[in-house]
């Protein structure tokens, strides 16, 4: 099956927040009130009742004046997602069209997923010791219907659709901003991490959208999880092993050589 | 062969360990063990039995966290009133000589029951005292990355993230020394008399004097000159 994801147009968007809403709406998430911190950006960022949120940044250009950049933010569905690598419970797994589901009945929210990620995506959800983050609607797309927040957008910003598909009219629409006065436009998630199932096309350079130029699964995860966790732990066994042979070699022995004397060997 | 050998009243006793020392060693014996098997419920995969026995993923989590806690405070009162036992194990360990080295080097052969000459040792042989600084080291090393994993949001991440693989070695390295320690301390014949060193305080002067001649001259020597051969 091919995959599914969302295209996301920043030139298109207009942080109207309705996909916010209508994350919160379809996934029963309560409202998490944060105080103000001097702009218009709703959350500091995702948390355990926020799966998506759009990123409101500022600067000041010197022609153009106080400019906004904006960025629907949620889970990237990365092709090889490092939580999935991580979780000592499987709560993880690839749905075959690409999203990246979390399983919270197999959940034990030891967290080791929200470091492990490139975008530290996954949230702690107190109340419940459980993580939590996007499912890209899972639920619904399984239906048949399309993710809430592709489905409740006005302006036509977020689509949902097979990948190869969306990645074509992403190409297209970054040619044309390039062209029409946005020369930086480019598209994220065709190949960074391998290839993500979430597809921006952005006006600009991805560190002007708060993005990581380019992500990468940290250095301590892959070692952790490729070098220590597979093999280290056979020391182990190797002890206990140890231990056993030696239990049985000294006893054979001491009735060869003679048992060793009552404080000890002499 | 009897597994361990008698405790014999009758023979003359050295101290060996005094009470904070037994009580730290037993305190970690305890909390080490129960943090170890939750643990594992999450190290090793698809242990579901064993997550069962501490009442399922969630239960174990949370003996886990009790024994460190636990384990922390034996660590504590071992510290602060132990302190001067402490200094003088740490002095002991710092005497690690030629004496040491060959009887590591020889140790293997005497693991396995071959009769071997071992040159004189200190309070603690040269394995003891390998496994006295392994040890500790990574049970301090357990202890705090285990701080830094149960509250990541006050750490920075890239220090989370080395906490995670430092657990694990640190975990695996104790392991490791606690089986060979735990065996050396029981089963193993050469060991002896140690076992009662540690839980009843005191080992029989003769195997103190054979096992640990320098120990045994420095701190018992002049006053039990007659009993020695």
């Amino acid at each position: 099956m091919a995959n599914l994801t969302n295209l996301y147009d920043v030139s298109k968007c207009t942080a109207c927040r309705g996909c916010q809403v209508a994350c919160k709406d379809w996934n029963q998430l309560p409202a998490v009130i944060e105080p103000f911190k001097g702009n218009y950006q709703t959350h500091k960022d995702t948390n355990g009742d926020t799966f998506t949120i759009v990123k409101f940044m500022e600067y000041e250009d010197p022609v153009d004046g106080v400019q906004w950049n904006f960025l629907k933010y949620q889970c990237m569905h990365c092709f090889d997602p490092a939580c999935m690598k991580v979780c000592p419970r499987q709560a993880y797994s690839k749905t075959e069209w690409g999203a990246t589901f979390h399983d919270p009945d197999k959940c034990i929210g030891c967290q080791y997923c929200t470091y492990a990620c490139p975008f530290e995506v996954p949230k702690y959800r107190e109340r419940e010791d459980k993580i939590t983050k996007c499912t890209l609607c899972v639920d619904r797309v399984e239906a048949g219907l399309t993710p809430a927040c592709a489905r409740t957008c006005p302006t036509g910003a977020l689509t949902f659709g097979p990948r190869d598909e969306l990645l074509q009219v992403a190409e297209e629409r970054v040619k044309f901003l390039r062209v029409n006065g946005f020369p930086n436009a480019t598209i994220y998630g065709k190949l960074e991490l391998g290839g993500l199932n979430k597809l921006y096309v952005l006006t600009d350079t991805p560190d002007k959208f708060d993005l990581p130029v380019n992500p990468k699964v940290s250095g301590n995860t892959v070692f952790w999880q490729d070098w220590i966790q597979p093999y280290f732990g056979w020391l182990i066994p190797l002890a206990l092993a140890g231990s056993a042979t030696s239990f049985i070699t000294t006893r054979i022995l001491a009735n060869k050589h003679g048992a060793h004397g009552e404080g000890g060997h002499e | 062969m009897a597994l361990i050998p008698e405790y014999r009243a009758d023979v003359p006793r050295v101290e060996r360990f005094n009470f904070l020392a037994r009580f730290s060693h037993w305190g970690h014996t305890v909390t080490f063990l129960l943090c170890l098997f939750t643990g594992l419920v999450l190290f090793l995969d698809g242990v579901n039995w064993l997550a069962a026995i501490f009442g399922g993923y969630a239960g174990a989590g949370l003996v886990h966290r009790i024994a460190a806690v636990g384990m922390t405070i034996v660590i504590v009162i071992g510290g602060v009133f132990g302190f001067k036992g402490v200094i003088e194990w740490i002095k002991d360990l710092l005497r690690f000589g030629k004496n040491d080295i060959i009887f590591v080097m020889k140790f293997p052969l005497e693991f396995l029951g071959f009769p071997v000459k071992m040159p004189p040792q200190t309070r603690f042989n040269g394995g003891e005292k390998g496994n006295s600084m392994l040890t500790p080291t990574s049970v301090m090393l357990l202890v705090l990355s285990g701080y830094i994993m149960w509250f990541p949001a006050i750490f920075p991440g890239g220090l989370v993230r080395v906490a995670y693989w430092t657990h694990d070695i640190a975990m695996v390295l104790a392991t490791f020394m606690v089986c060979m320690h735990g065996y050396l301390g029981s089963f193993h014949p050469g060991s002896g008399e140690s076992f009662w060193g540690m839980w009843k305080g005191t080992v029989r002067a003769d195997w103190a004097q054979h096992h640990h001649a320098i120990w045994y001259e420095e701190a018992y020597g002049d006053k039990d000159q007659d009993k020695t051969e």
